[in-house]
């Protein structure tokens, strides 16, 4: 609902980074969002981790929810996954740990969106550290393909891929929108009935 | 988007590096400090210049205060004292004193240099007074502290000497005997300990108090630690904070869940509403977010049925309250609120602790080589001067806490499920609408021991706690001090404990009292197994021979084979589409973790061919005595698991002798809650 008021300035896409603590999501949220400019961070505004991107030529601004710090925090991860458009799930490739947690997270993201085809990617954090690998490719990659989701590895530290994740995962919330605008525009019936729908979950 | 109207520029620009080590900041993170980046030594200097003649901080400037509190984020506090020495020392030959008449020496009190010293030492005794618990748990420092004094002391400066000296400081016990205590609490005003009886107020009044007392606990060192891991491991204080956190959350959703009709899990909600509108009131963010938290869970969130009986007012609350903790703008409505809030507070710790670990990532240590990075340190100070004042207080405002209320509440939180078995417990509640598509993954085959680093309470807590809420329920209910109490009051207690066994369980000579002792074992016991992996049954297609009907809808199992699904662990049958809608939990998986505990206890072994020809006839026994319950299949239930043939002693006869009761209770638990379903 607020998102059609919020339409004339730009499209918000709201992206949530999980993983367990230590795997480099805040480095991934703040190399996306400030660069090297960090010299002036400020940790607690209201747009600290808001920005204002060009994707594909149409301007829209991202909103990301980093949840470090409340990895820990267990019984309130549901209530800040249920606000996401859109999730990075980061494990550590020098951590197995980590990377085993990944099931738990979607496990859950599941749950809370219902949807199985929930913008998602499997991020391997740290690429940049091949020697102490834990995790291959191959078998990152398999997990991926078996939730149908994209896999890419990354370093906050070089900056590989770190746009890439964001902006890939902006198309895929990007293109589901339009799809449940175009279904809804179809069928204005079947709309209403979804909304009451989620409204009952909700 | 400010980040990108004024994009904060690389170093240099912006920036002057000074010859002596020091960058200054043009846009300070505290009024009157701009220092940007200096080294240690420079840092130190400037502390020592923020102090007047007279020893008093000059225009109340923060610099001492970020310095002596953060300083640990970078440093040890032996360099930073031995900085001070150092600094002490050089003054001879750095600090020069223009008066021509001058001896320099110690008498001189208008001697530049001597002034200078009297700074340092001054700078030094603030550190002493504010931050006592520095040098009172750091050996080291205060060898070097003493080396320091004895230096001053050997140049005459006995007026100095006594300003460092850390035996003239009071002793600061206090800090670490630190503990609620509140003068009302000792009046033991009566309360109920059971949780129908209670008074939102009264709970939240509690739940303030185990709250308070967790996050004071959380030192310096715990904070920085998390920040920098972002792991648990070895910091048990913020773990506890953690695991009551998550405890309480789950509690809530357990409590609800608990309940057999939708009317009756509204009016749980409704209470739980009430109880946050009382934390709103006392300023307690941590555990109001706790509470919303488990009451707008998705394992919560998702009962239609019960939502329509939640009066309107409640439920706009409840999106109140949802909305002021939203993360949203980061947060920004929290923060909002919880800056304007004066007093006593309690802040919600997740977010705090998100703000130290995004400062900490993104803002390096040092810059330019070797200079610590001042403006980090002053950031980083903002967020925990804000919390250790926070933690000073010694009170809090109006609460009335019982002593007695506080352990039964403690023991309640401590039990632990996983978010599954939760979400599990609310598909039984009300299945999903068939509409909504069946597709969706509700079999999760993983029960991860993982909850992110969070284990249950080790047995040791739990005995204690165990200890605690016994004696405390003794205490209020055992009127006539004969050391048993009713089973009327017994069943009161328990009902604070969703999911555990009833009370013909525990009474083992049902004899309709129950002792302490029995009550001990008994919530030890339930702890072990609580809600963890018991629910789940482990449901296997299988042909009867015998009519043999469902546990849930209690039709007969038709069909000539393969007519319905047993579990392997508890022995119930169910239909194909019933298996994932029973409700009862599986009760004989948890019995034998109980009892391979029970084993590695005692094990004072017997011969086997004893052990099994006991348990023959034990059975057989059993066989005798059980009435046919729900179709003949039931006996197989009773076939012990491996790990309970090789049982012996009393413990062994007590185990079996509760498995056994423990069916019959639950057969007419379960046939009582399928009516209330039913009708619901």
């Amino acid at each position: 609902m607020s998102k059609a008021k919020t339409q004339q300035p730009a499209v918000i896409h709201k992206v949530i980074m999980v993983g367990s603590g230590g795997v480099g999501k805040s480095a991934l949220t703040l190399q996306f969002m400030y660069e090297e400019f960090v010299e002036d961070y400020e940790p607690t505004k209201a747009d600290s981790y808001r920005k204002k991107v060009v994707l594909d030529g149409e301007e829209v601004q991202i909103d990301i929810l980093d949840t470090a710090g409340q990895e820990d925090y267990a019984a309130i991860r549901d209530n800040y996954f249920r606000s996401g458009e859109g999730f990075l799930c980061v494990f550590s490739i020098t951590e197995q740990e980590s990377f085993q947690a990944t099931s738990e997270f979607r496990e859950q993201i599941l749950r809370v969106k219902n949807d199985d085809n929930i913008p998602f990617l499997l991020v391997g954090n740290k690429a940049d550290l091949e020697e102490k690998r834990q995790v291959t490719a191959e078998e990152a990659q398999h997990r991926a393909q078996q939730w149908n989701v994209p896999y890419v590895e990354t370093s906050a530290k070089t900056n590989a891929n770190v746009d890439k994740v964001f902006y890939d995962l902006m198309r895929e919330i990007r293109s589901r929108k339009m799809d449940a605008s175009k279904q809804n525009n179809g069928k204005k019936i079947k709309k209403k009935d979804s909304k009451r729908k989620k409204c009952t979950i909700l | 988007m400010p980040a990108q109207e004024e994009p904060p520029g690389p170093l240099q620009p912006t920036t002057h590096v000074n010859p002596l080590g020091l960058m200054e900041d043009d846009k300070p993170v505290l009024p009157g400090v701009n220092v940007r980046a200096a080294t240690p030594e420079r840092l130190v200097h400037l502390c020592v210049t923020s102090f007047g003649e007279n020893g008093d901080i000059k225009d109340e400037g923060e610099f001492p205060n970020v310095l002596f509190l953060m300083h640990k984020w970078f440093m040890t506090s032996v360099e930073l004292a031995e900085a001070f020495l150092d600094l002490y020392q050089s003054s001879d030959e750095t600090v020069v004193c223009p008066k021509p008449s001058c001896s320099h020496l110690p008498s001189q009190r208008q001697c530049e240099l001597q002034i200078y010293k009297a700074k340092i030492c001054y700078a030094v005794r603030y550190w002493i007074c504010k931050f006592p618990v520095h040098f009172d748990l750091d050996g080291k420092l205060s060898a070097v502290i003493k080396q320091f004094g004895s230096l001053v002391q050997r140049e005459g400066n006995s007026s100095f000497k006594e300003l460092i000296d850390l035996s003239k400081v009071p002793s600061y016990d206090w800090m670490r005997s630190i503990s609620v205590r509140n003068p009302s609490m000792r009046h033991n005003r009566k309360v109920s300990l059971v949780f129908n009886h209670l008074e939102p107020d009264e709970l939240a009044d509690h739940l303030t108090f185990l709250e308070f007392k967790a996050f004071r606990r959380i030192n310096f060192t715990d904070f920085k630690n998390y920040a920098m891991t972002a792991s648990l491991k070895d910091n048990p204080k913020l773990e506890r904070s953690i695991a009551l956190f998550n405890g309480l959350s789950q509690w809530i959703q357990c409590m609800v869940l608990s309940k057999t009709t939708p009317q009756q899990r509204a009016d749980v909600i409704v209470k739980f509403v009430n109880v946050a509108k009382k934390l709103r009131l006392q300023q307690n963010f941590n555990t109001l977010m706790a509470v919303v938290g488990g009451l707008t869970h998705s394992a919560l969130a998702r009962l239609a049925k019960t939502t329509t009986c939640i009066p309107g007012e409640t439920q706009k609350t409840l999106m109140e309250y949802t909305e002021l903790l939203s993360s949203n703008n980061n947060f920004s409505n929290y923060r909002k609120v919880f800056h304007q809030c004066v007093g006593f507070k309690i802040p919600i710790l997740g977010v705090h602790l998100k703000d130290l670990i995004l400062l900490h990532t993104a803002l390096p240590d040092k810059v330019e080589g070797n200079l610590i990075n001042f403006r980090k340190m002053a950031q980083l100070f903002l967020i925990l001067r804000e919390l250790t004042k926070l933690q000073a207080h010694d009170s809090i405002p109006g609460l009335f806490a019982n002593m007695d209320l506080i352990n039964t509440l403690r023991l309640s939180l401590d039990m632990h499920y996983t978010e599954d078995e939760i979400y599990e417990l609310s598909l039984a509640r009300e299945p999903r609408n068939s509409l909504s598509s069946p597709s969706t993954p509700t079999k999760l085959v993983v029960f991860a021991e993982w909850v992110a680093g969070i284990s249950p309470p080790d047995p040791n807590t739990i005995n204690k706690h165990v200890h605690d809420m016994v004696e405390a329920v003794f205490k209020n209910y055992d009127g006539d001090r004969d050391g048993f109490i009713s089973h009327a009051e017994f069943e009161a207690i328990a009902g604070n404990f969703p999911f555990i066994d009833s009370f013909c369980v525990l009474d083992a000579d049902q004899d309709g009292m129950i002792s302490k002792a029995e009550m001990k074992t008994y919530f030890i016991r339930a702890n072990c197994h609580a809600l963890r992996s018991s629910f789940k049954h482990d449901f296997h297609e299988i042909t009867y021979f015998k009519p043999t009907f469902c546990i849930h809808c209690t039709g007969l199992l038709w069909g000539l084979i393969k007519q319905g699904w047993k579990c392997k662990d508890c022995g119930i049958n169910a239909h194909k589409h019933c298996k994932d809608l029973v409700v009862m939990e599986c009760r004989s998986k948890a019995n034998a973790s109980c009892n391979r505990r029970l084993d590695s206890v005692s094990s004072n072994g017997s011969g086997s061919q004893d052990l099994s020809y006991s348990t023959k006839r034990k059975m057989s026994q059993r066989q005798k005595r059980s009435r046919v319950h729900r179709g003949t299949q039931t006996e197989e239930s009773y076939f012990l698991p491996p790990a309970q043939s090789e049982m012996n002693g009393e413990y062994g006869e007590y185990y079996e002798g509760l498995h056994e009761r423990l069916l019959k209770a639950e057969e007419s638990q379960t046939s009582h809650e399928e009516v209330q379903l039913v009708i619901s």
